[in-house]
């Protein structure tokens, strides 16, 4: 009755992700002329790489046990932030500083609350999302000014180049801070400890795991790095928009849990979140590139997501929970 | 589960406030005090005359809270993100099929075909999260880029108009849906399949060892989450007298918050309806007082947020207090 271990394993599910980006790539190279042009394929690594940079956190909350839905509006707050305070005439390296040590705050807010007193994090993220967007409006008053500085629209530029490689340095610099992000949930203390929170909250408490502290750095990362792709985003597009960040809401779910991540908690990679940030983006590219109005884009991603997790990403049935 | 210690907790003195205390939380002391600054700052607008045009204002929410709700008492991450695009695919194929291209004004086929696209969405929901056992996060995420699709599809643009009848649920007549919610969750109460329910909502795995069908209350629960938001839908199309893509989408999230608020357990298994509707109409409340004292509409979304949380946090701490009281 059971499924084999081999075959429910994250590692299995990590390579269905990977297998399926492969697949839909093929698939448009076949049915679209230029699908696999050099600048295509340059565009779609730089717009999974901003997606994947927002799902650093969401991989992280979940795994934990949690979820993250301020993420698009940390997002948008950082991109805001940066332009404005750039605009005003701030050396940028201070105007990230400051946004580092906000977006750190907000998020381990966000943590406290949810483990401080319990409360579902999906509400408190929400309400805390909320309270962070109104704030920038009102700081704004709705009109956002600024731009990006040339440094930034430089490291994500798709035109870019590292030396004579013709990718901009996002792409290398995401390499680099991914092996990190895997070295630290497979080797270090709190990645070990993230997932031991996430399978098992009360095993983790007698193993003198604090989850207070766990959750305050956990979610405290994840607004770090939605805080980034909302500086990142800002040199790919720009000028400064305060919901720039709206689409990111589900798809970092949706990447995080096509990469294989299981949304109880406790399982996951963030090598499959990578794959998933792929996958979303090639099925957006193909459909877009088949001649799909935005709105039935819209309609046949559903359609996918639906399709991808229930051949893969299936729970187990409850009596195999027993 | 929450069935045992509701009675054995009830017979203690004011056992009954107790009761609803611990069940609802917050929420009402929060109504309370929200109704009186709202009287006090536009009595007009909540004389009893009004209440009509008042409820219909507030119903949507309200509705998209109740149907939030009983997908969420199913548990293990039971949730239904798709209850507000239901509402606009609902109102899109309402106002824009039925009566403008077909000429069908009639309420035995508007009601009807509102409740039919409510349960076939919740089946889909339901057969997605319950038997192809995908998380119901993502399910539901599914259905509502579908539905957002479709209905941009058939609606590119506001348009219609609705039959009088339909206009009177926005008027004299707009506690008649949710009147028909309650009365069909009543229903519920009264059959197995809510003890059913709250069991797996509080152990799944208890409740399928006690040999609770589990997969088939879940699938349930989605079903009439469904149905809730196909009439929900109408008390949009209702208020908003026309047919409007952009509108429903945004009921999610608040329906959500509005749930949470009124005490239901975002994990299962915990709270009701009641206490849903009394989070739905608190949230109405705080953006209708917000809204009277003239503020911005950004003001308005910071003081949300926070009154949320604040909210939240109380009846989590109030609930921490309860539980070492009983402990002692």
């Amino acid at each position: 009755m059971r499924v084999p271990r081999s075959l429910d394993s994250t590692g299995a599910r990590v390579l269905g992700a990977i297998l399926i980006a492969v697949l839909l790539h093929l698939a448009g190279t076949l049915l679209i002329p230029g699908y696999s042009s050099p600048f295509a394929i340059r565009a779609m690594l730089v717009l999974a790489c901003l997606l994947a940079v927002a799902c650093v956190g969401q991989t992280l909350a979940i795994i934990i046990g949690g979820i993250d839905l301020s993420i698009p509006f940390v997002i948008g707050f950082a991109n805001v932030v940066a332009a404005q305070l750039y605009g005003d005439g701030m050396n940028f390296v201070v105007v990230c500083l400051i946004i580092a040590v906000l977006s750190l705050g907000i998020g381990a807010v966000n943590g406290a609350i949810s483990a401080g007193l319990g409360i579902h994090p999906l509400i408190v993220t929400l309400g805390i999302g909320t309270v962070i967007q109104g704030s920038v409006l009102v700081w704004t008053k709705g009109f956002p000014s600024g731009s990006a500085p040339n440094a930034v629209t430089k490291f994500v530029s798709i035109g870019g180049s590292v030396g004579p490689i013709p990718v901009p340095w996002l792409i290398p610099s995401f390499i680099v801070l991914s092996a990190l992000i895997i070295l630290v949930l497979n080797r270090t203390p709190y990645g070990r400890r993230l997932f031991a929170l996430g399978s098992n909250p009360r095993a983790a408490a007698l193993a003198l795991i604090n989850p207070l502290r766990m959750w305050m750095i956990t979610f405290a990362l994840s607004a770090f790095f939605a805080a980034g792709a909302g500086v990142l985003l800002l040199g790919f597009t720009g000028s400064a928009y305060g919901d720039v960040g709206q689409p990111y809401l589900f798809q970092t779910i949706a990447a995080v849990v096509i990469g294989g991540t299981a949304l109880v908690g406790g399982r996951g990679s963030f090598l499959g979140t990578v794959a998933g940030a792929v996958v979303l983006t090639e099925i957006n590219t193909l459909l877009i590139g088949l001649g799909l109005q935005p709105s039935l884009v819209q309609a046949a991603l559903g359609l996918v997501i639906i399709l991808l997790v229930s051949l893969y990403g299936r729970e187990r049935h409850v009596r195999a929970t027993i | 589960m929450t069935a045992f210690t509701d009675t054995s907790t009830a017979p203690r003195s004011g056992g009954l406030v107790r009761a609803i205390w611990r069940r609802i939380g917050f929420a009402p002391a929060l109504l309370i005090v929200l109704l009186i600054i709202n009287i006090w700052l536009n009595p007009v607008r909540f004389a009893p005359g009004n209440w009509g045009i008042l409820i219909g204002l507030a119903a949507p929410l309200i509705g998209a809270a109740l149907a939030s709700t009983p997908a969420i008492l199913g548990g293990r991450g039971g949730i239904d993100v798709s209850v507000g695009p239901t509402m606009g695919f609902v109102n899109a194929i309402v106002v824009k099929v039925l009566i403008t291209d077909l000429g069908l004004s009639s309420p035995f086929v508007i009601i009807v075909a509102a409740l039919l696209i409510g349960l076939a969405v919740g089946a889909v929901n339901g057969f997605l999260a319950a038997y192809v056992r995908i998380q119901p996060i993502v399910a539901t995420l599914g259905t509502y880029l579908i539905l957002i699709g479709v209905t941009l599809t058939i609606l590119p643009a506001p348009m219609g108009s609705v039959p009088d009848w339909l206009k009177t649920l926005n008027g004299p007549l707009s506690i008649v849906p949710l009147v028909v919610v309650f009365l069909i969750w009543w229903g519920v109460r009264q059959v197995p399949y809510y003890d059913q329910l709250m069991a797996t909502g509080s152990d799944d795995r208890a409740a399928y060892t006690a040999g609770v069908p589990v997969p088939f209350v879940r699938f349930l629960s989605y079903v009439i989450t469904g149905l809730f938001a196909g009439i929900a839908g109408l008390m949009l199309t209702a208020l908003i007298g026309s047919a409007d893509a952009n509108i429903a989408p945004s009921y999610t999230l608040i329906a959500i918050s509005a749930v949470a608020l009124g005490g239901v357990s975002l994990a299962g298994g915990r709270g009701g309806l009641i206490g849903a509707a009394i989070g739905a109409v608190d949230i109405f409340l705080i953006q209708s007082a917000l809204t009277l004292i003239n503020v911005s509409t950004f003001v308005l979304q910071i003081a949300y947020g926070t009154i949320l949380v604040i909210a939240i946090s109380l009846t989590a701490i109030q609930d921490r207090l309860e539980a070492r009281a009983r402990k002692r």
